[in-house]
């Protein structure tokens, strides 16, 4: 069979599972699945709300929210294959899946996982075993594309494994189970000591060092010379409030060999039991003795300069300025203050400009020693006495000292580096503390009655926090190209695909929007400032003037409230210091995270679910396609139910099958006039395909090429009769599945439409056309680029358009479907006259602006 | 923990007491922010010392803690001074012990998880409450 028709006739594949069940039977099953899925979803966003920063919560509520969810995915998957038995597979996969939340709960899911990760492999389903500094690496190499020296992690796992291969796992346990008693000091600090020395001379666990020189090997094929490591700590807790700077080992210019790097490595594994960073521990975490460490391996840079940058001056936050401090060769003899420096303070505009330098006398410096380790060098006295730092390099330091606070949300403690090329490389980002001044929280509340109120007590808080900048006005997809750093993104409706610029905003307000929306979930991941539900807020602000967004307080300011900024960036509350919030986070970041984004890809297959919201779109999109299916089943439909003819006042010829309160009661037996339709998502659709202009009645001039080219796509004979006849929709009161032929296209487009937003959803398929394939391709690409402007997810393979959007209140979901009726009579016979993309392009334009005469003209 | 400077000058004086430190920053933080005097306390000995030195308008107490509970705080906070009103906050468990409190004249009872627009209102109600419902008026 031609290509294109085995296409055709998969794309109108019978749904053999469910042929010829009553549809009423299949929409009943289906809205089992929806209503464990929503009931599934509901506790996942209201577990992702809590970490919003907006609510206290214990760990009793995580335990009794967990267990629901377990049992809500539970029922999931069984009504699923109610509906279709055919996914019996998905058991295991639960199963799989709920054993790695049962390892989070216990604080086991630090001995899973990978040994070892390259960085730029870190993704947040990581973040619990390569430690707090190695995530804050890969998430500057995600989100900023700043420059990082190469290099691994290596992971927690790999730390449980050298505790059980040497056996030191009843020492380790017997050192936790004491931790929180304050009597046995004596025993404990024993304990220590044996565990600090054992770890120093422990053997490697199988395997453990092939996979090192396999990372090795690849690490040092990106270099062109001779090269060295930098192994550094990144214990879980290094990305809190406590930095636990300095208190874990550093072995710096380690040889690129297994053995040198495995002997570096269990230094600094070691060092997690040295006593100083006990101490501080324990005054952080008194009741929690669980340790464990990851370790960052990465490539050792040759520097010209080196230095600390503070984002925020900590005596002054509402000053404004940043303080960056350096000096010749290597950083740390800066970071452990034992080398003068000289210091620079800039101002935090973009760009930056220099305030003050302090240049000191810099007698020596530290550089990379011929064998391992650094050595102290004499300076030229030229060198002493010159800045290390010039005007060029400040502020292109200061420009990513401004993006690392604008990305973390909280002032930073940078350490970086210039190469010997003049080459910056960002080394670490930890949060910097700030103290809050006494005037600054005894002013506070007075200061900022000077500033005008745009907005106050309006919306809802999607995340917390308060973002200063000027204002871009987001109001379609193209808006976002130009998206400035620091500026505040203002929008009518929140949407996921904001995550493209989401770490450069200071804050996100829209119009419309929900506290449990995908972009919601991206905000809290991002930390942005975030407030949903804002009506009005479009006509307030002004593109490029300054607001200021409090979405703690739920108010819009005019300008920048300086005093509002200086107080959130010296208080900004770090809730990640508790266990609680830990444990949500981490439990989060193994259900909320999606990997099955695109049903057209191979991927979207259950062994590919890696979290609970996988399986959850996995089940979704399932029972959709059960749906879809249905429509499409045509003869069993007219076979089994009742179909009358739609009367519309344009040629469509469509036949409806109602399932229940889909038309009004006491219509005719055969004939159901528009009026009587009681359908609210067909409806919609219909209104949009009667829109004045929309159903052109022109014809189009069809080519020789176009004419043969559709002979040869749809010979009636190869689809069995099937669609050559009837268009069919399948509706109820909230739901409409509506499958037809206009010309020689094929559309599918399944929606619920009810009064909770997450049940609806829209699905929309496209296939073929009468006219060449680059023609079919240029349609594809205009439907395509619309349904994109309208917050569509979309996809396309060929000539196949597919598209999904979902979880709208059902006035906007009415107003999408009223559009998606205006494409469809739009396009309907378009192709014909796409002779160029230009063409294409002034299409798009016309659609876009309601200009729909320009088919019929 | 210490407890946070209290030098800062508002209208209305806060006292708040949970063992869990996280429960005093993010109230001291939003509070603050709203222009309140806000003292926070991890031990409830040393709060209720605080209570002996200083009156307070509006203490909120975490329901269990080591040492001394919150129905404790509450009646020792009530008979330093009974024109303080206490709102007391409770696990995710829940339990009946709500009854007893507003017996002993607590205020409010916020059940865990609850958001800080729940305890801002509660607090926002406590000053607006007619004089008898937080008793003699200082």
């Amino acid at each position: 069979m031609h290509p294109l028709l085995l296409k055709i006739a998969r794309f109108f594949g019978r749904a053999d599972h469910n042929s010829g069940v009553d549809p009423r039977l299949i929409l009943e099953r289906f809205r089992l699945v929806l209503r464990s899925n929503n009931r599934a979803m509901e506790i996942i966003a209201d577990l992702g709300e809590k970490l919003s920063g907006n609510y206290i919560f214990d760990s009793q509520y995580i335990h009794d929210n967990i267990k629901d969810l377990i049992n809500t995915l539970h029922d999931s998957v069984e009504a699923l294959n109610n509906l279709d038995a055919r996914h019996r597979e998905l058991y295991p996969v639960l199963t799989r899946l709920t054993e790695h939340i049962h390892a989070v709960m216990r604080h086991k899911d630090d001995r899973q996982g990978p040994r070892i990760l390259p960085l730029e492999e870190i993704s947040p389903l990581h973040w619990g075993i390569v430690g707090g500094k190695n995530a804050h690496l890969a998430e500057i190499i995600h989100h900023l594309k700043l420059d990082i020296p190469p290099g691994f992690a290596i992971t927690t796992r790999t730390y449980h494994e050298l505790i059980d291969h040497n056996g030191l796992r009843p020492l380790v346990d017997r050192y936790e189970s004491l931790w929180a008693e304050t009597d046995n000091t004596d025993e404990l600090e024993n304990l220590r000591y044996r565990l600090a020395s054992a770890l120093t001379t422990t053997e490697s666990p199988p395997g453990l060092m092939t996979e090192l020189e396999e990372h090795l090997t690849d690490l040092i094929s990106v270099t062109d010379g001779p090269c060295a490591l930098a192994v550094r700590s990144s214990a879980p807790e290094e990305d809190l409030d406590f930095s636990f700077a300095g208190q874990f080992l550093s072995r710096l210019n380690v040889p690129p060999e297994p053995a040198a790097v495995f002997a570096a490595y269990r230094d600094v594994a070691a060092s997690i039991f040295s006593r100083r960073a006990i101490d501080y521990r324990r005054w952080l975490f008194p009741e929690d003795g669980h340790m464990s460490i990851g370790v960052g391996c990465q490539l050792m840079i040759d520097s010209r300069v080196s230095g600390v940058a503070y984002t925020t001056d900590p005596g002054n936050p509402g000053d404004e300025t940043m303080i960056i401090v350096g000096t010749w060769g290597q950083g740390a003899g800066i970071v452990e203050g034992e080398f003068p420096g000289d210091t620079f303070m800039l101002s935090k505009d973009n760009p930056p400009t220099i305030d003050t330098c302090q240049i000191s006398r810099k007698d020596s410096a530290l550089y990379l020693a011929d064998d391992d380790g650094l050595e102290e060098r004499n300076l030229t006295p030229e060198l002493r006495q010159t800045p290390c730092l010039n005007e060029a390099q400040l502020v292109e330091l200061g420009q990513r000292v401004l993006q690392l606070e604008n990305y973390f949300k909280r002032p930073q403690d940078i350490e970086w580096t210039f190469d010997r090329r003049g080459r910056l490389f960002i080394l670490q980002s930890r949060p910097l503390l700030v103290p809050v001044t006494r005037e600054l929280r005894r002013d506070l509340a007075e200061s900022i009655k000077q500033y005008e109120v745009l907005v106050s007590d309006l919306g809802q808080v999607a995340q917390q926090g308060i973002g200063a900048g000027p204002v871009h006005v987001v109001r379609q997809d193209t808006d976002l190209d130009d998206f400035p750093d620091g500026a505040i993104l203002v929008g009518r409706r929140d949407s996921s695909h904001f995550a493209r610029v989401m770490h450069r905003a200071a804050a996100i307000v829209t119009e419309i929007g929900t506290p449990v929306s995908h972009m919601a979930t991206l905000c809290r991941e991002m930390k942005v400032p975030s407030l949903v539900n804002v009506p009005g807020i479009l006509d307030l602000v002004e593109n490029g003037r300054d607001i200021t967004v409090d979405a703690e307080d739920r108010r819009i300011f005019r300008g920048r409230v300086k005093e509002l900024m200086a107080y959130q960036l010296s208080t900004s509350v770090n809730l990640e210091v508790t266990r609680e919030f830990r444990l949500l986070r981490q439990l989060l970041n193994s259900i909320t995270r999606l990997h099955l984004v695109d049903p057209l890809m191979d991927q979207f297959t259950p062994d590919r679910c890696r979290t609970y919201h996988d399986l959850l779109r996995y089940i979704h999109e399932s029972a959709v396609m059960t749906l879809v299916n249905m429509g499409k089943d045509e003869r069993s439909l007219l076979r089994n139910n009742t179909a009358r003819h739609l009367d519309l006042p344009i040629p469509a010829g469509i036949l409806v099958i109602d399932i229940g309160g889909g038309v009004a009661p006491k219509t005719p037996a055969d004939r159901v006039p528009f009026a009587a339709l009681t359908s609210i998502p067909f409806r919609a659709i219909l209104n949009g395909m009667l829109y004045p202009g929309i159903w052109h009645r022109a014809t189009m001039p069809v080519g020789f090429h176009d004419l043969m080219s559709s002979m040869l796509s749809v010979p009636t004979d190869a689809l069995e009769g099937q669609y050559t006849g009837h268009n069919i929709a399948v509706i109820s009161h909230n739901y409409v599945n509506l499958c037809f032929r206009f010309g020689y296209h094929f559309n599918i487009i399944d929606a619920r439409c009810d009064e909770r937003e997450r049940d609806n959803h829209i699905y929309f398929r496209f296939l073929g056309g009468a006219t060449d394939l680059s023609k079919r391709r240029r349609r594809v690409r205009l439907i395509a680029e619309i349904l994109t402007a309208f917050d569509f997810n979309v996809r396309t393979r060929g000539d196949l358009v597919i598209a999904r959007a979902g979880n709208m209140p059902r006035s906007e979901m009415e107003r999408i479907l009223d559009i998606l009726g205006r494409l469809v009579g739009f396009t309907r016979q378009l192709d014909v006259r796409l002779d160029s993309e230009t063409a294409v392009d002034y299409y798009i334009e016309a659609f876009l602006s309601g200009n729909y005469d320009v088919v019929s003209s | 923990m210490t407890a946070l400077d209290d030098t800062v000058a508002g209208t209305y004086r806060l006292l708040i007491i949970d063992d869990e430190a996280i429960v005093g920053i993010r109230l001291a933080h939003t509070f603050t922010k709203m222009g309140y005097k806000v003292t926070t306390h991890t031990d409830p000995a040393q709060a209720l010392a605080e209570v002996e030195r200083q009156p307070f308008d509006v203490v909120v107490t975490d329901l269990k803690m080591e040492g001394i509970d919150g129905m404790e705080i509450l009646r020792r906070v009530k008979k330093i001074n009974p024109s303080t009103r206490v709102i007391m906050i409770t696990g995710y468990a829940g339990n009946d012990t709500a009854d007893t409190a507003f017996r002993e004249g607590a205020f409010d009872f916020i059940t865990k998880p609850f958001s800080l627009d729940e305890i801002k209102n509660a607090i926002l109600r406590s000053f607006a409450a007619p004089a008898q419902e937080r008793g003699e008026k200082k």
